[in-house]
């Protein structure tokens, strides 16, 4: 064991730059998680971070909101449904505005003041509750969605003003705004003024007390035709896009993380074969194998531990220095999981090395030539 | 080289490990490029197989098919442009489809056309009447069905197939202007649009007339009203196009990166081992150059042979996937693979070079 630490410590350089850039590629896995993390957020927080906890789509919508219409009746048929406690039209399109001089594609919730639909994460300002008022999210404030400032449709003739913010709250990773319901309507005629009509893109429900989501969903599902009720969280795990974000970057990390295994597992291959005269002559001198291992792995242990800290460190970096359209948090969680994955990986890595160790024959030390021995 | 290639030959156990890796990252790159290329047409098709060289936007849609909208009076003007030989309106809806004997919607996108895109036959003369797109086989659809669109369930005949025209990872139904304006009124209230009116326009310039040309004078013309682009604009314009590209070829980079890796550190492995052996070639007159040759050799024989192991497992895999995922292997995907691969592990291989060049003949005597 002395003498694994002592070799680390002669050969601070080659261990140093190992460590380096395990630390990289672990840097790596962490900082995808961590943006993965956040661009989900960005994708579904407006769902996620809304006071329905029940959604219900147009049974065509293939369970997505932006593809979702609802008849004009069907509101108040989800109302009358037992166990519904509020229920509100909730509408959301995508329409471009003039904010800061700039066109800006922004989503745009509509829902009634007071009823289910509403963000949940305002920290500052207040929520909107007159026509012409807006919510923004907090991420854009800097794009002129800051409170005070006035946006106005592309096509001119419909205009709000933001009286409060509200975080983690973006939808398609674009500015949202919370809107009254009429105020949506108004902003989609002013989008398209041939359109006969502005519907729900959804209902909007919050269970009366005692009743759970997945009852009320399933109510809903039974007594409402051409419908399709979901969770809140449903909603979000089902929102366009979030499926092939999470299996694009599953394919990233996972990849990474084999990498990370695999180059623990090469070094200390090389480092095994380079050393197998001086480990022969160690056996042969009396040293069990079970010593020489141990080393091994605390040689590994020291390794990616040097390697973790510095990976932490660097993503704290990150984090510090995240833009504000999308602000990164460690989800220490997360980061648990995939450091424990890689070092169990990592162990199998030196697998190799292990059995190299043990296929050491110390008679070798005296029969063959390259070990120092003679024929 | 013949030493090389017999050792191979008589010792493919000991490439085993690196013959593995470079199969499962055969296979990973195969995978992401065909699903990437399938992703990139599937959303793409509709834009890329328009007959015009240019297409026209309102100016305050943002390049967005759905939200612009190009009125009777500013398609005059654009038709007035020099350089402009024809010009046809386009429009689109997004909607779910009752497949006639399937319980799960089809995703569609209706379009309304004039000019007839590539592969495309004329508009239909009955309203109501489609072409579909081939990909929405996988959904069950068939030609001579109906299908009922959107919440309301407007009825399309499909007439027949066509290829490569979906729109936004939407199968691709293709119908006269008038079926589209219908399903529109149908199942989008908030999207109908005057008649006359179209979402896009699609303008083919005039032999010898620059594009980019016709494109500044169409928006001069309409006063501004306008946003005219080429077709290749248009394309990337399309809400995830750039960054599906560059998450994807970001993993397809790191992928050639992890092969160079995997590559270099097994054949550093492998010199380590024959440092012995080597050092009797020097003493028997094998210069490095050619020592070296035989690492790269063997790793470019490795390679080429664990290509064809991961393509034919990709070739399986991609009829193994539910038709719905939209993977499309293609030759000029597969050259792209084994030439990246190729160069990786001559790269890799070639990190060898130092320890072999450092081998001392002396050394194989004592």
């Amino acid at each position: 064991m002395l003498l694994a630490s002592r070799e680390i410590r002669r050969s601070r350089l080659r261990f140093g730059l190992l460590a380096g850039a395990i630390g990289l590629l672990i840097f790596l896995v962490f900082f995808q998680q961590t943006l993965l993390s956040s661009l989900l957020n960005s994708f579904t927080g407006a769902l996620q971070n809304q006071s329905a906890t029940v959604l219900v789509y147009g049974a065509d919508a293939r369970k997505s909101l932006e593809g979702s219409i609802l008849g004009p009746d069907v509101v108040a048929a989800v109302a009358a449904v037992d166990g519904v406690g509020q229920a509100g039209p909730l509408g959301e399109s995508t329409l471009t505005f003039v904010a800061d001089g700039q066109q800006v594609d922004v989503a745009v919730f509509g829902a009634e003041p007071g009823q289910p639909g509403q963000p949940t994460k305002l920290i500052e300002g207040r929520l909107a509750t007159a026509p012409g008022e807006a919510v923004a999210s907090s991420e854009d404030k800097a794009k002129g969605f800051a409170i005070g400032d006035t946006v106005t449709t592309a096509s001119g003739g419909a205009s709000v003003t933001i009286v409060g913010l509200t975080k983690q709250s973006q939808f398609s990773v674009q500015p949202t705004l919370f809107v009254p319901f009429d105020t949506y309507a108004t902003l989609k005629k002013a989008s398209n003024p041939d359109a006969v009509a502005v519907l729900p893109s959804a209902v909007a429900v919050i269970p009366a007390e005692g009743v759970s989501a997945e009852t009320v969903a399933a109510s809903i599902n039974v007594s409402v035709p051409g419908v399709e009720a979901l969770t809140r969280s449903e909603a979000v795990a089902s929102a366009p896009g979030v499926a092939s974000v999470q299996s694009s970057f599953a394919i990233v990390l996972a990849l990474a993380i084999a990498v990370v295994a695999l180059v623990t597992g090469f070094f200390f291959l090389i480092l095994t074969v380079q050393k197998t005269a001086s480990l022969t002559l160690l056996r042969a001198v009396g040293a069990p194998a079970g010593y020489l291992i141990r080393g091994l792995l605390q040689q590994v242990a020291l390794v990616l531990g040097a390697a973790l800290v510095f990976a932490v460190l660097l993503l704290q970096a990150a984090v510090a220095g995240s833009s504000a359209g999308l602000p990164l948090t460690i989800e220490p969680g997360a980061l648990l999981a995939s450091t424990l994955i890689i070092l169990v990986l990592s162990m199998l890595g030196v697998a190799f090395s292990i059995w190299r160790v043990l296929r050491i024959e110390p008679v070798h030390a005296v029969t063959r030539p390259l070990m120092g021995g003679a024929e | 080289m013949r030493i090389a290639l017999t050792e191979l030959r008589r010792r493919p156990g000991r490439f085993a490990p690196a013959g593995i890796a470079l199969v499962l990252l055969t296979l990973l790159l195969l995978v992401l490029g065909g699903l990437l290329d399938g992703l990139y047409n599937g959303s793409t098709g509709a834009l890329r197989a328009q007959p015009g060289e240019l297409l026209t936007y309102s100016s305050d849609a943002k390049l967005s098919v759905i939200r612009s909208r190009i009125d009777p009076a500013t398609i005059a003007e654009v038709k007035q442009v020099p350089g402009v030989e024809q010009v046809g309106g386009l429009g689109a809806a997004l909607l779910g489809a009752q497949v006639p004997g399937q319980s799960d919607d089809a995703s569609v996108a209706l379009f309304g056309y004039e000019l007839a895109p590539t592969g495309v036959p004329s508009p239909p003369q009955h309203d109501g009447d489609v072409y579909a797109d081939r990909s929405l086989k996988a959904y069950g659809v068939k030609p001579g069905q109906t299908l009922l669109l959107g919440p309301n369930h407007y009825p399309v005949q499909v007439l027949g197939w066509v290829d490569d025209v979906n729109f936004l990872l939407q199968g691709g139904l293709w119908g006269n202007a008038d079926t589209w304006r219908a399903v529109l009124a149908s199942a989008r209230p908030d999207a109908v649009l005057a008649p006359g009116t179209f979402q896009v326009l699609t303008v083919a310039t005039a032999a010898g007339a620059d594009p980019v040309e016709v494109a500044a004078a169409i928006d001069v013309a309409t006063g501004g009203a306008t946003r005219t682009v080429t077709r290749a604009q248009a394309v990337n314009s399309l809400p995830g196009i750039e960054e599906q590209q560059s998450t994807f070829n970001s993993i397809i980079y790191t992928t050639f990166f992890v092969a160079a890796l995997v590559v270099a550190l097994f054949f550093a492995l492998l010199t380590l081992e024959r440092i012995g052996m080597y050092a009797v070639f020097k003493a028997m007159g094998a210069s490095s150059r050619q020592i070296f040759l035989q690492v790269v050799s063997q790793a470019v024989v490795i390679t080429l042979i664990s290509f064809v192991v991961g393509a034919l497992l990709a070739l399986a895999a991609s009829f193994a996937i539910p038709p719905q995922v939209p993977i499309q292997l293609t030759a000029g995907r597969g050259a792209e693979v084994v030439v990246g691969l190729i160069v990786m592990s001559a790269i890799g291989s070639a990190l060898s070079l130092r320890r072999v060049v450092k081998v001392d003949p002396a050394s194989a005597i004592g």
